[in-house]
């Protein structure tokens, strides 16, 4: 009994770890093809996967059938492909027949098939990777672009059209992170533009069958793409720096030149170019002493001295009965002469006009101012006769050059009221001869009115000469600013004072005495001064005495003519009168118009011109009056 | 016994092949073998890259066809009896190797005209059902064009010389009529079966034609 329980424990103690140990191993677990591949369409490889191996060495086998055929074939190579790999070799494989393949593990306690996979060799074509990738680096116009280059793998066989490869390769800049692919078909060449100067690229290629896997990717091949400035830019580098060469030449050029290229652009602005004008001072900002320099002593005149200017008027009137208004004003006079002055603008002409215009003048003048004066009357005769006297030098008026063209007057003299009074002033009228130009006209004067020294202020003609020393000079001259004034500039080289008979502002009624009409009476008027207007200033000579000269009227026993006018001919119309009781008679005051004398050359023109001529012909006045002294024209100087 | 075919010569062709020559001299334009006035000469090496291309696209339809019907046709059915899958072509000694098909390659071109017989005339005429031959239907579009561009192939080269009448390695007649198939075993090919092997074939007709390419006009491609 106790023999009994010994023994089942001891075979239980043997028993058990064989039991247990039996307990750990299995069959095999499934075994399983993961890949068949073939490189070159000519033979293949299959790889399995081993299933559990059931802790027993287990063993693996494949085996396979081909189509249509019920023979099992082993695989010939289970080494050559590496473990768990079988490899068909050329002769065992066939191409376009399908492939029956199962693997089986086998171990100790049993063996377990996989599934059977069905391959045909055509469509498991796997090349391996295209061999020698080189990348090359070319320009062309447009710039610099890869060539890559490949061969295909050694083992396939493309040459005999067994095999058709096409090919893809994949380009990336070093730094970059996605590949570019490019399908490059059945040809072992590709370009690859647009690059980036200066970077680093990656090249792989890969091959595929037309009906199979595609292989590996080529191990990368690494491309520096140079620096490449194009053509294009060159150009316009070059462009740019030989325009700026130039561009410098010309700023040389004109930095050079530089005045007169201002000068040219911006041409100065002429200054001031006035004679006297100091900018100097004008600069010190004193102007005042700027413009006195400039004012010219000479001009304009200054109304405070005009005696200078021996311009004088002399009215003419006709007036047969009253007696000639003392004019409160010197002005009238010159009112009278100039009140029409507007009508006729032309040069020389109007000034000393006709006698009609004398007369419009006075005319108005007479309704302004009251005065006596009758203006039809002027023409008709003078209370007075003139006659034109010679001094007592004989000194024949013609003794004055004609060069410089004026003619020397005689004083006039009033005759009838002055003769008789000494003390008296007259009103003296001197008919104004018509002229038409504003040249010289000559009267005659008597010469006892203005004796010897009748001075007249010199005025400004400085080729007067005076052989006589008392010659007046009568200018008719017009006045451009004043019009038809009438300008009697009268020059004697020896005395200050001009004395004519002027109508005179007092009026005297003594004038009888003298045989003048009793409308007439004279005096001595002293011009005083030219005021602006050119008109004369006349003062009564009485307050200031008498001039130096007296006139003796009555005294030389000759009878003076008055001077009538002017004809064309330059001639000076005397009216003799004989008597002066014959007022009635009045000589027609021959007009004569359109004179053709000199025109009096403006004063603008200069002294070097001839001053117009007065007419110096004398003529006889178609009315004579009976011993009347006339002075024969021949003596008078023509000019 | 194995007759061997004739050299392509009108007379002694298969009366389906004289079809088809008619069909494709009335379609195609007319190529010049000799060189005549009004042809469109075409390079030897244009002719087999046309070829070629024909091939390729019979071959990927084929392809196309085949997995839609294993994808939308295949799966209720029964795979049992898959192995001993047989094409009515397996007759016609192919080579199935390189060695064997460079081998074989002068007499290649009237292995193309019975394999074009062998694929033509099994779709048309053993097509059993409907869906088959709408299926096949581009196929004949494609074989007819292939058939045309093949037709030309050996006339060309006899001309040039390079085959000669004599034809080896042929398969029997009894191959290219299918009345002497069994009626069983064509029955038994199923429409799976018929895809398959079609895309086998013309997997096959590529491969030589671009052997032969190589061979005879190996400048580019090769």
């Amino acid at each position: 009994m106790m023999w009994r329980d010994v023994g089942v424990t001891l075979i239980l103690s043997l028993i058990l770890p064989v039991v247990a140990q039996g307990a750990r191993h299995t069959p095999p677990g499934k075994p399983k093809l993961t890949s068949c591949r073939s490189p070159d369409k000519e033979t293949f490889t299959c790889w399995w996967e081993a299933g559990s191996d059931g802790g027993r060495p287990t063993t693996y086998s494949l085996f396979y059938h081909k189509e249509n055929s019920e023979t099992v074939y082993e695989c010939p190579d289970y080494h050559t492909a590496g473990a768990n790999s079988c490899f068909f070799s050329k002769n065992e494989t066939s191409i376009w027949v399908n492939y029956n393949i199962t693997v089986v593990a086998t171990n100790a306690l049993g063996n377990n098939f996989s599934d059977p996979v069905d391959v045909d060799v055509v469509y498991i074509v796997q090349p391996h990777t295209p061999e020698n990738v080189t990348v090359g680096v070319l320009e062309d116009e447009d710039g610099p672009f890869l060539r890559v280059s490949w061969e295909p793998p050694s083992k396939a066989d493309t040459r005999s059209g067994w095999i058709t490869l096409i090919y893809e390769l994949r380009v990336k800049l070093e730094e970059a992170e996605e590949w570019e692919e490019h399908r490059a078909g059945q040809q072992k060449m590709f370009n690859i533009f647009s690059l980036h100067s200066g970077g680093v690229y990656m090249v792989q290629v890969r091959c595929k069958p037309d009906h199979g896997f595609w292989s590996e990717w080529s191990t990368a091949s690494y491309v520096i793409v140079p620096d490449y400035i194009p053509r294009e830019r060159s150009m316009w580098i070059l462009i740019a720096v030989f325009s700026a060469f130039i561009f410098l030449i010309l700023t040389w050029i004109i930095t050079l030149n530089r005045s007169s290229v201002k000068h040219c652009l911006l041409p100065p602005v002429p200054g001031p170019k006035i004679k006297g004008f100091d900018q100097q001072l004008l600069k010190k900002g004193k102007p005042e002493e700027v413009f006195n320099s400039l004012v010219v002593q000479s001009f304009p005149p200054r109304s405070t001295d005009y005696e200078d200017l021996l311009v004088e008027y002399l009215e003419v009137y006709v007036n047969e009965k009253q007696e000639l208004m003392p004019e409160g004003k010197d002005l009238q006079d010159v009112g009278c002469l100039k009140s029409k002055s507007q009508s006729d603008n032309d040069s020389g002409r109007g000034s000393c006009d006709s006698h009609t215009l004398l007369m419009e003048k006075c005319g108005g003048v007479e309704s302004k101012d009251e005065s006596s004066y009758e203006e039809p009357e002027l023409l008709q005769g003078q209370a007075g006769s003139w006659e034109r006297l010679e001094r007592g030098d004989s000194q024949v008026v013609d003794t004055p050059d004609s060069s410089d063209g004026r003619v020397k007057t005689w004083p006039l003299v009033f005759s009838p009221s002055i003769h008789g009074s000494s003390d008296n002033h007259h009103y003296g009228t001197l008919e104004m001869p018509k002229q038409h130009s504003t040249s010289e006209i000559t009267y005659s004067v008597p010469d006892h009115l203005f004796p010897t020294s009748t001075s007249f202020p010199h005025h400004h003609h400085p080729e007067y000469r005076d052989s006589l020393g008392e010659y007046s000079e009568y200018r008719c001259s017009r006045s451009p600013s004043t019009g038809v004034a009438y300008h009697w500039e009268a020059r004697h080289p020896t005395q200050a004072h001009s004395n004519f008979n002027i109508r005179n502002l007092e009026r005297q009624k003594e004038a009888t005495g003298l045989g003048l009409p009793p409308s007439r009476s004279m005096e001595y008027v002293e011009v005083q001064k030219v005021n602006q207007e050119n008109q004369l200033v006349l003062k009564p000579l009485s307050s200031h005495g008498r001039g130096p000269f007296q006139v003796q009227f009555g005294r030389a026993g000759v009878d003076y003519s008055k001077v009538n006018g002017v004809n064309n001919d330059n001639v000076l119309l005397l009216q003799r009168q004989r008597e002066m009781a014959e007022a009635g008679q009045y000589c027609n005051y021959r007009e004569k118009e359109g004179a053709e004398a000199e025109r009096y050359p403006t004063q603008q023109q200069g002294k070097t011109t001839k001053d117009g001529p007065v007419a110096t012909q004398l003529q006889e006045s178609t009315c004579l009056t009976t011993s009347g002294y006339v002075d024969t024209a021949p003596t008078m100087p023509t000019f | 016994t194995s007759q061997s075919l004739s050299s392509v010569s009108v007379v002694s062709l298969h009366p389906l092949l004289l079809l088809f020559l008619c069909m494709c001299q009335a379609s195609a334009a007319p190529i010049c073998v000799h060189g005549q006035a009004g042809c469109h000469f075409l390079s030897l090496a244009d002719l087999f890259d046309r070829v070629i291309q024909h091939s390729a696209r019979m071959h990927s339809i084929s392809s196309d066809l085949h997995s839609e019907f294993e994808q939308y046709v295949l799966p209720s059915r029964n795979h049992i009896g898959r192995i001993n899958r047989h094409c009515h072509t397996a007759t016609i000694l192919t080579p199935n190797g390189k060695e064997n098909a460079q081998r074989l390659a002068v007499s290649l071109t009237t292995l193309f005209n019975q394999l074009l017989f062998t694929i033509v005339l099994p779709l048309s005429a053993s097509c059993s059902n409907l869906v088959c031959s709408l299926m096949v239907l581009p196929l004949s579009a494609s074989c007819s064009n292939l058939v045309c561009s093949l037709m030309v192939l050996p006339l060309s080269m006899q001309h040039l010389g390079m085959i000669s009448n004599s034809l080896s390695g042929l398969s029997s007649p009894e191959a290219l009529d299918p009345s002497s198939d069994t009626s069983g075993e064509s029955q038994a090919m199923s429409d799976h079966d018929l895809l398959y092997c079609f895309r086998r074939d013309s997997n096959k007709v590529q491969n030589y034609l671009k052997i032969l390419k190589c061979r005879i006009v190996p400048e580019n491609g090769c």
